[in-house]
């Protein structure tokens, strides 16, 4: 008997130490399809025609949806910001969802904005109540402040969505800092295969320790906390490089709600975004996908990694197990909605490739993770595996991961080169050394407890995200900026 | 076991210390690279921007005595410049590129077996405004690239020659056609040479061509092709085509359109058609058009009803007066974007 529960522990280890093998091969395989992606972006730079769209006057016009929550603090900036973008036209619509804070009164104080009677189509479901949509005096068009009850994030963006008077609705966060080409840069697939392009996500990258001046990242720093160093490794590993091998695959199914790009009439045939689940930008891309298979279409999702959309990540434990729970109850809702479509040859790559990596090196990594963590000590005790093969083990699975994330920072230096100090790529490196003590594995458990909550249907729970702010250089006269688009 | 461990350890480190070294290599080398060319591009930067500075009326034999590897150092700078300038100026400096045999070099670009060689080639024989580059540029059309046929439209829109009008239609009706906004910017790019092509092409059998053709005879204010545009409106059997066909009708202006669109507004016409003729109505800017508009501000359609009420505010005081005749949210909605001013007064 005792041959048996030792012959399964030692089998149970060695399943785990292939399965670690094989996701950060799996990651690895994705660094790799971005490299090829990130050569031909940078090859072909200087004839992508960025400049030709903006002169265009066919140049299909976006509808930005800025969604506001208490954002009081930077909503202001951040509109100002997102009004000086590069792109020939384009409105704001911001929707205050019921703000407790100064939110609205910030906005109707500095852009001077008046009521106006709108009457708000139901296109897309939404669940609130439209209190009062307002505009800048004398300036129709460019901006649009709705208020409404609290709803959430989903519903406010499907009010926006309803307001959008554009065919290409984008979607960001208040709290996001856009480059100024950012809008141009993810509107351009659009122009460029207008019959098959449906959405298009943009990189998000880690703000914290960055200077913004005027709404803007003019210098790119690493932070200055380890915690948040940490992230943006894992967010160039997990985000930059895993985003950009799936849609050389053909197969993005996450597009963050920090910012994307969505024809506005595919979004209406589908219904916007889902009040049921916490994980509402990727479950729409996931119904996207569903819907266009359905009907047949050829069509493309795809991703691009520059210009980029700079957002703030937590800063502290608390606030950054609030999100990871979030974003993995997200996972678990998404896939237990559309589980019909993972291993279903129905649905293409997307059914037979990009759903069910999800399923098993996204939702089911923490898991495994955490049975690393229990069996490889249990095997010790049991004396199932020795301490031989324990150290080598770990020293692999860890050691390996940490090859991934060197090679991430590899790339990124060959290719974006986003931060030019000697001192913040060395305290990158230490960063992705760093990650494996102590941050994967709690990362770990507030996975497996976010799944959890998802599958026992418990509420879900946000979380308050403490913003720090970004590191701003005040300009000393006031600055003007003008509203474009319309 | 332990001896496959102990070699993927081995591979390993010498990956990790490979992959950490390589990051400082790469990091070396383009400080280098930088430098020197920005030392080598110091010289000729100065010189370009004189040149321009100067309307190109000086300078050109300086530029053209650069030599080859301060004038590669320097040239993203003059490209960007020849891609922007206007007038003279542009005039100048294509005449130093020409000088220097760019033009030649490309020329001959056009035939590499590198999909990027290609279309840099097609880009700057673009920017020079090259008109002996329109038969290669042509067939770059139905290159087997998709991006090299994307930045041969937008050279041959650059270059403006009528005469690609047709071969530029042509390249519509492939398999994996060139992009429709780009290729009718292009055709606008054009001009009025184009029109009788692009009039022509409204009898094509591909839609996609005729939503095309029918988009850049309206940008390109084609009044004597309202005729056969309304026809289309009134016949074609793709809706997106008669949709295309009623929005430049409006963006025509001309008073030929204004009876075809009103026979469009009633039902049995597809609620998307309806919707665009209400607003080209609106863009069409004839006072004749507000009766029919006013009758349709309480359409059951959402669309329909809001299309009206706003084209009747951009038809000025008679379709001012037809929104205060009527009392409902599309009106109200409309009225209250004359006056911003006034509501927040309120």
């Amino acid at each position: 008997m005792r041959e048996v529960v030792l012959g399964v522990l030692r089998g149970a280890d060695y399943a785990v130490f292939g399965y670690f093998v094989a996701l950060n091969s799996s990651y690895l395989i994705m660094i790799v399809l971005a490299s090829v992606e990130f050569a031909k972006h940078l090859r072909r730079a200087p004839f992508a025609g960025a400049d030709d769209m903006f002169r265009s006057p066919l140049t299909l016009p976006v509808t930005v949806i800025v969604p506001a929550y208490n954002e009081g603090a930077g909503i202001v900036p951040a509109v100002q910001a997102m009004t000086a973008l590069r792109y020939p036209r384009f409105e704001i619509v911001v929707v205050d969802d019921g703000s407790t804070d100064d939110t609205f009164e910030k906005l109707r104080a500095h852009f001077d904005l008046v009521e106006v009677p709108r009457v708000v189509p139901a296109e897309v479901p939404y669940q609130s109540h439209v209190l009062s949509v307002h505009v800048p005096r004398g300036d129709q068009g460019a901006l649009t402040v709705v208020r409404k009850t609290n709803g959430g994030k989903a519903d406010a963006l499907n009010v926006g969505i309803n307001l959008a008077r554009h065919p290409l609705v984008c979607m960001v966060d208040a709290d996001s800092v856009l480059d100024p080409d950012a809008l141009l840069s993810v509107a351009k697939p659009f122009g460029d295969d207008p019959l098959r392009v449906a959405a298009c996500g943009g990189v998000v990258r880690i703000a914290n320790g960055c200077k913004v001046v005027a709404g803007r990242v003019v210098d790119v720093r690493m932070p200055g906390s380890w915690l948040v160093r940490i992230q943006v490794v894992e967010y160039l590993r997990a985000f930059l490089m895993s985003r950009t091998g799936w849609s050389r695959l053909g197969g993005v199914v996450v597009i963050s709600g920090a910012f994307g790009v969505f024809r506005r009439d595919l979004l209406v045939q589908i219904g916007g975004m889902a009040h049921d689940t916490i994980g509402e930008d990727a479950e729409l891309v996931v119904r996207l996908h569903h819907y266009l298979r359905d009907r047949g279409d050829d069509y493309r999702v795809i991703f691009v990694a520059e210009p980029v959309s700079w957002s703030e990540a937590p800063s502290n434990w608390k606030v950054l197990g609030y999100q990871r729970r979030r974003w993995h109850r997200g996972i678990a809702e998404i896939l237990t909605k559309h589980r019909h479509m993972v291993f279903n040859p129905r649905y293409g790559r997307i059914g037979l490739v990009a759903l069910p990596y999800y399923l098993i090196f996204e939702l089911l990594a923490p898991f495994v993770e955490l049975a690393a963590l229990v069996l490889l000590p249990l095997g010790l005790w049991a004396d199932a595996i020795d301490i031989g093969f324990a150290w080598r083990f770990a020293l692999v699975a860890y050691g390996y991961g940490l090859l991934v994330s060197l090679v991430a920072l590899f790339i990124e230096e060959v290719s974006f080169h986003r931060y030019p100090r000697w001192s913040d790529m060395l305290r990158g490196v230490v960063a992705a050394v760093f990650e494996n003590f102590g941050y994967r594995q709690l990362l770990a458990l507030w996975q497996v407890w976010g799944a959890f909550s998802a599958w026992h249907g418990r509420p879900a729970v946000w979380g308050t995200m403490d913003r720090t702010g970004f590191d701003t250089h005040e300009p000393t006269e006031v600055e003007t900026v003008g509203i474009k688009g319309g | 076991m332990f001896a496959v461990f102990g070699v993927a350890i081995l591979v390993l480190l010498g990956v990790l210390v490979g992959t950490a070294a390589g990051i400082v290599v790469v990091r070396v080398g383009r400080r280098v690279r930088a430098k020197r060319r920005a030392s080598l591009a110091a010289g000729p930067r100065r010189a370009l921007l004189a040149f321009v500075a100067e309307n190109g009326e000086e300078g050109s034999e300086g530029l053209i005595a650069i030599p080859d590897d301060a004038w590669r150092a320097a040239l993203p700078a003059a490209l960007g410049l020849l891609g922007k300038l206007r007038g003279d100026a542009h005039a100048a400096l294509v005449s130093v590129f020409l000088h220097r045999g760019a033009a030649r070099a490309a020329l001959g670009e056009l035939h590499a077996r590198s999909a990027v060689r290609r279309a840099r080639a097609a880009q700057l024989l673009g920017d020079l405004e090259l008109r002996e580059a329109v038969p290669g540029l042509c067939e770059l059309l139905t290159d087997r690239d998709h991006e090299v046929r994307v930045v041969a439209v937008r050279a041959l829109g650059r270059i403006g020659e009528p005469r690609a009008a047709w071969r530029m239609i042509a390249s519509l009706d492939l398999r994996d056609p060139v992009p429709s906004l780009l290729a009718t910017h292009a055709l606008v790019q054009m001009g009025r040479g184009a029109e009788v092509t692009l009039s022509a092409a409204l009898d094509h059998p591909h839609a996609r061509v005729r939503a095309v053709c029918l988009d850049a005879l309206g940008l390109l204010g084609a009044t004597g092709a309202v005729g056969r545009m309304a026809r289309v409106l009134a016949e074609d059997d793709v809706l997106d085509v008669r949709v295309a066909a009623a929005t430049n009708l409006g963006r025509l202006g001309a008073r030929g359109a204004l009876q075809p669109l009103i026979d469009v507004l009633d039902p049995p016409h597809p609620d998307l058609l309806r919707a665009a003729a209400a607003r080209a109505l609106g863009a069409l800017g004839a006072p004749a058009a507000v009766p029919p508009l006013a009758a349709h501000l309480d359409d059951g359609e959402f669309q329909i009803a809001h299309e009206a009420a706003h084209s009747l505010r951009r038809l000025g005081p008679p379709g001012v007066a037809a929104l205060r005749d009527r009392d409902n949210d599309h009106c109200r909605e409309a009225l209250a974007l004359l006056h911003p001013d006034l509501v927040g007064a309120q």
